[in-house]
């Protein structure tokens, strides 16, 4: 094990590696930019290091900053959380190379699933069924044309490169295929600097549902089943929970096993996550792999009661699993809500300002992840996460009443945040009965959808 | 639950220089002056620094008597970073003695150093009349601070009592074999060092301390 783990990120993330480090008994550093000198993790943390200013470039994307930081605090490896550099095969290869650890999958094994077109190909050859689509690279206008005919309308147009959105159309017909092609294509190249774009089946109605897996670096590995992410505004997940209610438990555990099975035979190592589009005949196609914790990884934790970044940790530490999938029983449901500093009033724009009243929820099966207090000022520089609430109960139903509890008793007060919509979701037919898909609050419109529930 | 405004008030108006007298005024009014300006450098500029840096506002102004004094933050969008509360003696914080990253930067007619307001100096208190001299206090201070996270070593032929120039390089800092210059945010002498060559320095901490010439007589 490490004497020592540098945590290179921020927010609620770096507080949570902060408690698996000491769980494990093992020293830790937490690097920050001047933006984050009053957050709770620096507060708390044993060592603290300034790596650089508020802008992310110079301090947490900065591969410099961060290894020099961990050299120079006798650091042996380095936590890079979600988001930022824990997915940059290039940063792990550096920090291999100063003879420092990287937490997560080692850069050979990132940089096999760098691609997700490459990753698709992969893993389908391992079994798992993906979204029909265009053979590569769309090359032009009437090979596009040639290979929607093929799919059969609605198709996605998706670029190469990148996420979150940018250079993706949803077209009907080939006409608005034509011209959305254009569009794509320069909305990619100003975004990803490629224009690559190519085409997949348009799922109408599809829910995501993701699997967790830990695999040690002996090829012995668990699946820790699925999570449930449909509920998304504009692609950003905001509500998680498990089991899923799309599919009855038999094509859950296969599900779970298939993913396994074709990642393991892959060649993965250490936590990571298969994410999954389900359509309404409960068919499921792999759509791409997170090489890191995932920021909705304690729904699983709840369910499971295996500690994630501790497991984490552990592998990347070249120790084996120490359990194995018979050993793993997953009881009960659990939700988790992301509290985002998010203005429901004005299109959930990102707010900053000082936290004037912060009350945290209680009870059986709460828990809440945040480096969020009363007085603390939440900077505008980064992403609005200000906490994660997680509820377990037995079941579902129990799960949602000790949710609108808790959700009632979370007090935040200084800054607009998103608890609104949450609260909206808990009074709504179509998530009660576990039918909610991706896009359904895109298409009802949040704002539409958050005045439906204050009139109900 | 209202939103917080972190809007910065005022930053485009014209330049205005930030400690003004009024206008004519016979001897008691000028004592009257010296005793506000005295309590704006003494008491008002440290505690407004600090309000300043704690807060999410791109300026603050108060005024006292005739007399107004505004701070602004550095405009390239640096964070607020106000000091820590309490500094745990078991936190590896080598460089969080005395005032660091102050962020704030004092517009005044002199305010020694603030050559366009964004270099992080400690700055003294800006003297706005230069008449009988009886409103001068203590010379401005200044202080290099580390531009990375690394290794610090001085130029070797740097000695307290140096004289050197605003852009001079007083030292560097080792990142990963890469050397980032430190250097001398003002015209001036070099006083103390406060960190050792060899120490890791993290970002924005204090390594020398300078006497900015001209200021003080």
């Amino acid at each position: 094990m490490f004497s020592k783990i540098l945590i290179a990120n921020r927010g609620e993330i770096a507080l949570r590696i902060l408690r698996a480090c000491r769980v494990l008994g093992v020293g830790s550093v937490v690097a920050y930019s001047e933006a984050d000198r009053e957050s709770l993790p620096v507060q708390l943390a044993d060592e603290a290091i300034c790596i650089g200013p508020a802008d992310a470039r110079r301090s947490y994307l900065s591969a410099p900053a961060v290894i020099s930081a961990a050299l120079v605090t006798g650091s042996e490896a380095i936590h890079p959380g979600y988001g930022f550099l824990s997915e940059d095969e290039g940063f792990a290869e550096v920090v291999r190379a100063h003879g420092l650890t990287f937490i997560g999958p080692p850069a050979d094994v990132l940089e096999r699933f760098a691609s997700k077109e490459a990753t698709r190909g992969l893993l389908g050859g391992h079994g798992l069924p993906t979204i029909p689509g265009s053979n590569g690279m769309l090359r032009d206008d009437a090979h596009a044309v040639d290979e929607a005919d093929r799919i059969g309308y609605p198709v996605l147009i998706k670029p190469s490169a990148g996420g979150g959105g940018k250079g993706m159309r949803m077209v009907r017909t080939r006409r608005e295929l034509e011209t959305a092609l254009k569009v794509c294509r320069s909305e990619a190249r100003a975004a990803f600097g490629d224009d690559s774009l190519y085409l997949e089946k348009w799922l109408e109605d599809n829910r995501h549902v993701e699997v967790q897996v830990a695999i040690d670096r002996f090829g012995h590995g668990v699946h820790l089943g699925e999570r449930d992410c449909s509920v998304q505004r504009r692609h950003q997940k905001i509500l998680e929970e498990a089991p899923t209610p799309a599919l009855p438990p038999a094509a859950r555990l296969d599900l779970a096993e298939r993913a396994l099975a074709a990642v393991t035979a892959a060649g993965y190592e250490n936590v990571g996550t298969l994410e999954f589009l389900v359509d309404g005949h409960g068919d499921f196609y792999f759509i791409e792999i997170n090489c890191r914790i995932q920021v909705e990884h304690p729904v699983t934790e709840m369910l499971s009661g295996v500690d994630l970044v501790e497991t984490q940790i552990r592998i990347a530490a070249g120790e084996p699993l120490g359990f194995s999938q018979a050993d793993i029983v997953m009881r009960g449901h659990a939700i988790e809500f992301r509290i985002n500093a998010e203005d429901p009033a004005h299109e959930f724009r990102p707010s900053a300002g000082v936290i004037e009243r912060f009350v945290a929820p209680g009870g059986p099966g709460v828990r809440l992840d945040s480096h969020a207090y009363a007085g603390y000022d939440v900077p505008p520089y980064y992403d609005s996460l200000l906490g994660k609430l997680i509820v377990w109960g037995p079941d579902r139903p129990t799960a949602i009443a000790r949710s609108r509890v808790a959700l009632d008793e979370m007090l935040i007060e200084g800054l607009p945040t998103n608890i609104s919509i949450h609260e909206a979701l808990l009074a709504n037919e179509t998530f009660l009965e576990g039918r909610w898909t991706t896009n359904l609050l895109d298409r009802v419109g949040s704002a539409a959808f958050l005045a439906a529930a204050s009139r109900g | 639950m209202a939103g917080r405004s972190r809007s910065s008030a005022g930053r485009g108006d014209a330049p205005e220089p930030a400690v003004e007298p009024s206008a004519e005024r016979d001897a008691a009014a000028r004592l009257a002056d010296h005793a506000a300006i005295d309590r704006l450098a003494d008491e008002l500029l440290p505690a407004l620094s600090a309000k300043l840096a704690a807060s999410s506002l791109g300026e603050i102004e108060v005024r006292e008597g005739d007399w107004r004094i505004r701070l602004r933050r550095p405009s390239d969008g640096i964070a607020p970073s106000s000091r820590r509360s309490a500094d745990r003696p078991s936190r590896t914080q080598p460089g969080h003695a005395g005032h660091g990253h102050a962020p704030a930067a004092v517009e005044g007619h002199r305010a020694a150093g603030s050559r366009d307001g964004t270099v992080p100096l400690a700055v003294g208190p800006g003297h706005p009349t230069d008449g009988d001299g009886s409103g001068t206090r203590g010379a401005a201070r200044a202080v290099a601070t580390s531009p990375a996270v690394g290794i610090f070593q001085p130029r070797p032929e740097l000695r307290p009592g140096s004289r050197v120039r605003s852009g001079d390089r007083l030292g560097f800092v080792d990142v990963l074999g890469v050397r980032q210059e430190v250097v001398s945010p003002v015209d001036g002498i070099v006083g103390a060092s406060l960190v050792e060559g060899g120490d890791a320095v993290e970002y924005g901490q204090e390594l020398v301390r300078l006497e900015p010439s001209g200021s003080g007589s």
